[in-house]
């Protein structure tokens, strides 16, 4: 019998690999059976040649064979362990090769693979960055909240007692907060969230951002105190505070991380207050605002407790969980019905909608209402912009690889022939564009962990982030996104690398006399022009709201006006102390260097007093959606030092005192309101509910804001302080400041010098805060800041990408013909004709992405409407800018490849390689 | 009927070992040809016995094995050793001949 000798065409070597990937590879389930089919059909031809039957062959074989089904499976079970090894280290052996393929080609060309991964690094840290944001505005609920699913903020909503428009609010009554108390669906949780207090007394008094909260308001959220404990019942009660709970971070910033903190005794304003608990690390409640320091919901109102029991005094927010298997519509119902009970006899007398009804919304965080706040709606927006930076990053990339591999043509047809197949080809290619990714990943969250901190400082100081810039979740996102982004930059190019053609790749010289331009390329880069004007046309629009926004007449100087707010010791001054402590401090403020100018308000910006007011000559006032009318009890520098034009009459003088007939200035649009086409100067006006007594009109000052950008016109009218002593809206006299107003050119500089003196300025001082006017309106341009930052930031990124883009196209093609230019120039042809053709190229190129994007942000732009602020999203200003911009920029990037088309040698040209 | 399994089991594959040692890549009729031929039949029961071995070896990184066509033209599934089997079949002969010259010392051992 002669040994069988394996067939020539058994693979071995090398090509075994190639057979493990190709359609070779035969399925564990047929492969047993091909086996054992063999050996019998052997067996039956030996027992034939042996002079059996072959039907008696065919039975004796597979006699002899023995127990076929027990053989099998085994053998299949075998086969697929084998199998799965197998393909494990073929992609074991194909990453190793590409990391290795990766160092080399690093090293052999350093410009290509920094490109690369800076280009993906740039475009991948964009996102990273966004995603940090996104993650905690957006996706994220607040930290220690147990099952936030089930938790809910609740709102107020009613139709606008004047215009009829539905409008929600988070602030309840008292007495409203406690109806819902009763509550069986849900349980509730009150809290007040506005507010500081001083901590501390003297130089070591420090102010800490203040939440007061009911006993429910922790077991409700589910958090456990890091130490200590949280406020019983009995600690809940109106009067001073008889507990604290502080934040981990306030303990650490300003207790030193005191470990016996516990029953510690600290001076909170007035009051000593002993520290029960400290708030786990990064706690910020349902909101994303910081906070320093929790007291008992109802502490510090004394002198007020009308407030308490007052259907008119909205403060409280409230919080609920649902109970287990009761759904929002049930829980909204009851708590609409008990709303409407506890407010009947007021709906009865027609004074409260029956329409008001309670509306639940989920813990989605930032909310500024029931729906998404500005701010996060632009981050989600801004996460958009990211993604399509790094499209254009991947465009970018994956020209350069089309590049690489137009380049590679004859070597990737060397390797063809010598039997590599196709897929392996592309397989590689894939990976090591993938390689290339991660590494740009690795940069892009170096450049997370920078731009996301300023983003989050500068842009975002309001919401709390408790983590760092990259963190878990972070650094998983971006290596996610960036493999996605190796597989999509390179499968395109490496397809058409596979594609090469043995046959032509390998005799054509790979001189290439004349490139041939890739349409494939050609759209890639016009892509990404199309997407930088997108991008800029979005950049544009928010930059135009924001100037837009900072360029409405707010009446008041807001940019040079610097307010100064004191606290005093004992919870307040009588009237006549008040007005002479701010009558010393203006007259300090008022020598320091700079300062224009010093008043007194007792209404100050952002703060709104309405008391009954009446015109003898009329039945009722005008009514406005602002509501109102609005009184502003100043003294009588405050019209120059606010940069409020007296338009008719006179502002106050020193000599409107207490013992002098009452006067009082009305804005423009409460003059052309009450006595419209007649002169206010002269009419009488009552205010209050006091003696029937005239006070009259003498002057009439220019609108001024009341809140911010939005206010909307409003009426308004002004009294001098020393006559409005009597007048005391919400038990709080009107007779003296509240705040100063120190006008000058350099808020910041001015703040800083007086801040020191204020609150040095006599014992009864216990704190003064001092801040330029422009910072309360900045929270209120935040979105639109955001927005136009990071849009421009996105944008500018973008048409770089681009720029490079364009420019290493040209150059690349320009290259490429060194030939075919160098044997134009021998032939004579001129070299202005050559530069105008590569210009030529690069404008097509542009105008082509310039029209696309124009055409995209047209169709775009206008589902961002609303957070635009007086712009139209298809403002043709922005369009005709970016449109300019961008050609200039594809010229620009023409023309250094352009000039280097003109400098070709014809000698060296033709010869070269 | 357990531990004699082991025993013909450990011995089968000593036999495949040796067999693809002396030999260009197999497939498995040939193996088992040689087998029959070098032990006289003595030691396979079955002929199917002998490819869940196969595959077990090469499942354990002792044998390659490829799909290629027999001198009969018929489709077949050879085998060839690992540098890992050659290892393997050093270890295992070792082995048996230490429990061979055992075995026999205690079989010449009267009771």
């Amino acid at each position: 019998m002669s040994t069988p000798r394996p067939p020539a065409n058994a693979p071995r070597g090398p090509r075994r690999w190639l057979h493990h990937l190709g359609i070779r590879r035969v399925p564990p389930e047929t492969s047993a059976t091909w086996e054992i089919e063999h050996h019998l059909s052997e067996l039956v031809d030996r027992l034939v040649a042996e002079g059996m039957q072959p039907a008696d062959a065919e039975r004796e074989a597979t006699r002899r064979f023995g127990d076929r089904a027990r053989y099998v499976p085994t053998m299949r079970r075998l086969a697929r362990r084998q199998l799965t090894r197998e393909r494990l280290m073929y992609t074991w052996d194909a990453v190793r090769q590409s990391v290795t393929s990766v160092a080399r080609t690093a090293r052999r060309y350093p410009g290509y693979t920094a490109g690369v991964v800076i280009t993906l690094g740039l475009g991948l840290g964009a996102n990273a960055t966004m995603y940090g944001i996104v993650d905690r505005l957006l996706l994220q609920p607040p930290k220690h909240i147990v099952q936030p699913e089930r938790v809910r903020r609740v709102f107020l909503t009613r139709p606008h007692p004047v215009t009829g428009m539905t409008t929600s609010q988070d602030e309840f009554t008292p007495p409203d907060y406690e109806d819902l108390e009763a509550q069986r669906t849900m349980s509730v949780a009150g809290y007040d969230a506005g507010g500081f207090s001083i901590v501390g007394a003297g130089a070591g008094a420090t102010q800490a951002g203040t939440l007061r909260a009911s006993a429910e308001y922790f077991p409700l959220l589910g958090v456990r105190p890091h130490m200590g404990r949280f406020f019983s019942d009995e600690e809940v009660t109106p009067g001073p505070p008889t507990a604290a709970v502080l934040s981990y971070e306030f303990w650490r910033r300003a207790f030193g991380a005191d470990p016996d903190i516990l029953g510690r005794v600290i001076e909170v304003a007035d009051d000593r207050v002993p520290v029960i608990g400290v708030l786990p690390q990064g706690f910020t409640g349902v909101d994303l605002r910081p906070i320093d320091m929790v007291l008992p919901l109802f502490t510090n109102f004394e002198g007020d407790e009308e407030c308490l029991r007052s259907r008119g005094c909205y403060f409280i927010h409230i919080v609920a969980r649902l109970n287990d298997g009761v759904g929002v519509v049930t829980a909204q119902a009851e708590a609409t019905r008990l709303h409407q009970n506890g407010r009947r006899d007021q709906v009865e007398a027609g004074r409260w909608p029956p329409e008001a009804s309670i509306t639940l919304s989920p813990l989605r965080t930032a909310r500024a209402g029931p729906e998404l706040s500005a701010e996060s709606r632009v981050a989600a927006w801004l996460m958009g912009v990211s993604v399509v930076v790094l499209l254009i990053a991947c465009m970018n990339v994956a020209n350069l690889l089309f590049a690489r591999m137009t380049r590679q043509r004859r070597e990737l047809a060397v390797r063809l022939a010598l039997g590599v197949s196709r897929r392996r080809l592309v397989s590689h290619a894939v990976l090591e564009s993938t390689l290339l990714a991660l590494t740009g990943g690795v940069v892009a969250l170096g450049i997370a962990r920078w731009g996301g901190q300023i983003v989050r400082t500068t842009l975002l100081p309001d919401v709390s982030f408790p983590d760092s810039a990259v963190g878990l979740r972070v650094i998983v996102f971006t290596l996610m996104v960036a493999v996605l982004a190796g597989l999509s930059a390179g499968f395109g190019p490496a397809l058409q690398g596979s594609r090469v053609d043995i046959g032509a790749d390998l005799t054509a010289s790979g001189r290439g006399s004349t490139a041939k331009r890739s349409r494939t390329r050609d759209l890639l880069t016009a892509g990404q022009a199309a997407l930088s004007v997108v991008l800029l046309v979005g950049a544009g629009l928010f930059t135009r709201s924001l100037s837009e926004l900072w360029g409405i007449d707010l009446g008041l100087d807001t940019d040079r006006i610097v307010v100064a707010d004191l606290e005093f010791v004992g919870g307040g001054l009588d009237v006549a102390s008040r007005r002479d402590v701010y009558a010393l401090a203006a007259r300090r403020v008022a020598q320091l260097p700079g300062v224009e100018a010093v008043a007194g308000t007792a209404s100050p910006f952002q703060t709104g007093l309405a008391i009954s007011l009446r015109v003898p000559e009329l039945d009722s006032l005008p009514r406005f959606p602002t509501l109102g009318p609005y009184l502003f009890a100043v003294t009588p520098g405050y019209f120059e030092t606010a940069g409020l034009a007296i338009t008719r009459g006179r502002p106050f003088a020193e000599s409107d005192g207490p013992d002098r007939s009452p006067v009082a200035l009305v804005s423009e649009t409460m003059a052309r309101a009450v006595w419209p086409g007649q002169d206010p100067i002269g009419r009488c006006l009552m205010v209050g509910n006091g003696p029937e007594r005239c006070t009259t009109v003498v002057g009439v000052a220019e609108d001024a804001a009341r809140n911010g950008f939005t206010d909307g016109a409003y009426m308004g009218y002004y009294l001098p302080v020393a006559q409005a002593v009597s007048v005391q809206p919400m038990g709080q006299s009107i007779g003296a400041p509240h705040a100063l107003y120190i006008r000058g050119t350099d808020p910041e500089a001015i703040a800083a010098a007086v801040t020191p003196i204020l609150r040095t300025l006599t014992p009864e001082v216990r704190w003064a805060r001092v801040w330029p006017m422009r910072d309360s309106l900045a929270g209120q341009a935040r979105s639109w800041t955001l927005g136009a930052t990071m849009f421009v930031a996105f944008g500018l990124l973008a048409v770089s990408l681009a720029a490079i883009g364009l420019y290493a196209i040209l150059a690349f093609e320009v290259a490429q013909r060194t030939r075919e230019l160098g044997i134009r120039v021998a032939l004579g042809a001129q070299r202005a004709r050559l530069l105008r053709g590569v210009l030529y190229r690069g404008g097509q190129v542009g105008a082509a992405g310039i029209l696309a994007g124009l055409v995209v942000s047209y169709a775009v732009a206008p589902l961002a409407q609303d957070l635009l602020f007086e712009v139209s999203p298809r403002d043709p200003r922005v369009l005709s800018g970016v449109a300019l911009l961008l050609a200039t920029v594809s010229v620009a990037a023409s023309i250094i490849p352009a000039l280097r088309a003109t400098r070709v040698d014809p000698v060296t040209a033709i010869r070269s390689d | 009927m357990k531990q004699p399994l082991g025993v013909v089991q450990g011995t089968l594959e000593l036999l495949i070992l040796r067999t693809l040692a002396t030999a260009a890549p197999m497939h498995g009729f040939a193996i088992l040809d040689w087998i029959r031929d070098t032990t006289d039949d003595v030691l396979i029961v079955e002929d199917g016995a002998l490819y869940p071995a196969l595959r077990r070896m090469e499942a354990r990184g002792w044998l390659e094995s490829d799909w290629g066509v027999s001198e009969k033209g018929r489709r077949a599934r050879y085998y060839e050793l690992t540098p890992a089997g050659r290892k393997a079949l050093a270890e295992q002969a070792a082995k048996w001949e230490r429990y061979v010259s055992a075995m026999a010392k205690l079989a010449r051992t009267k009771a």
